[in-house]
């Protein structure tokens, strides 16, 4: 459940813009999804190897390249097909706890 | 005063601490062992090392030396082995499961083996036993019980049994045993090997002392003529040697 969702973070943090895997990390935790970035790189391998993202390397000033990431045609479907169950549970979950959150 | 090592990191090279190598190489090698199912494997530790680079070049600055507490920070930042194992990586519980049913498919039919007839469990000569080594089957009285439906069913049992022993050696010396069981080959496996084949003969030769045969042998004095015909073979051997020695 949880894992879906981190998927869906990642994935709508990729599309607004390209990222590295620290960016990812730092919006992660400012979001309080993920606390440490070891978790991040076997999803990321995942879903590259899914054919939902795909990256490119660039040359960093601090270090060795780094992996850009960037949503595939495939991750951006899959992205709005995510978004679309999220929207759907969100709005099952709100109806049912309605009557409970306005006690 | 420390010693310290250099070492390549994600195509970088440092200069670190021996305990923070230590350190490191524990760490990497627990997460190495943690993913090593998980498909893309190789990527992800090439992923996390190039981060610790990147990370170790940030926290340096102007030093020149990784210590304890770079190492210690790192991971910290990457998250220690048991964060990674709290996650679960698996897409789904799917897929998991076929990767599972891979891997002990594979277990029973270990890389590297070899068929031999195993000479220290034998009824006829050893095939059935060293098929069943080959296999993983625990005990080779399935093999024989299917070797003997054989020969009753259709008949080919005692031909297949005649052909496989003439094509298969006996798994005599440490190494044999060891690949006709499957297990690596490294010094460890066959040390332990020797000894149990040390113990063995040991046995073997206390029960053979302790038995009649033994006393048989002396009673007909073979013992007697069979020593004085090697002291003679020696002598011939002691003599020809000699000879070619003047000459």
């Amino acid at each position: 459940m949880r894992k879906g969702v981190l998927e869906l973070c990642i994935l709508s943090i990729i599309a607004e813009k390209e990222s590295y895997p620290s960016d990812i990390i730092k919006k992660l935790k400012e979001s309080e999804m993920i606390v440490v970035e070891g978790t991040l790189y076997p999803l990321l391998t995942r879903l590259k190897n899914a054919g939902l993202l795909h990256y490119n390397w660039q040359e960093s000033t601090t270090g060795p390249p780094r992996k850009y990431f960037n949503l595939t045609e495939e991750g951006d479907a899959f992205l709005q097909e995510l978004m679309g169950t999220w929207n759907a549970l969100m709005h099952a979950v709100n109806q049912s706890t309605k009557n409970l959150q306005t006690k | 005063m420390n010693k310290v090592l250099n070492i390549n990191l994600g195509g970088y090279p440092f200069t670190i601490d021996l305990d923070a190598y230590a350190m490191l190489e524990d760490y990497l090698q627990t997460i190495e062992h943690h993913f090593h199912n998980s498909e893309g494997c190789d990527e992800i530790i090439a992923d996390i090392e190039n981060r610790m680079a990147e990370l170790f070049n940030e926290e340096l600055g102007k030093r020149g030396i990784v210590g304890e507490k770079d190492v210690e920070r790192a991971i910290a930042i990457m998250g220690t082995p048991e964060d990674f194992g709290a996650e679960p990586m698996e897409a789904g519980p799917k897929k998991s499961k076929k990767r599972k049913k891979k891997s002990s498919d594979f277990d029973g039919f270990k890389f590297g083996k070899r068929l031999f007839r195993d000479p220290e469990d034998t009824q006829v000569a050893g095939v059935c036993s060293g098929l069943a080594a080959y296999f993983g089957i625990e005990d080779p009285l399935w093999v024989r019980l299917g070797f003997v439906g054989f020969t009753l069913s259709g008949g080919v049992g005692i031909p297949l049994y005649i052909i496989l022993w003439a094509i298969t050696k006996e798994a005599n010396s440490p190494s044999d045993r060891l690949s006709m069981k499957g297990e690596p080959i490294n010094v460890s496996n066959i040390g332990k090997k020797v000894e149990e084949e040390m113990e063995r003969f040991s046995e073997k030769v206390n029960e053979w002392g302790e038995s009649e045969k033994w006393e048989e042998w002396k009673d007909k004095k073979k013992w007697k003529s069979s020593k004085e015909k090697i002291k003679k073979k020696f002598k011939k051997k002691m003599n020809q040697g000699f000879r070619a020695g003047e000459v």
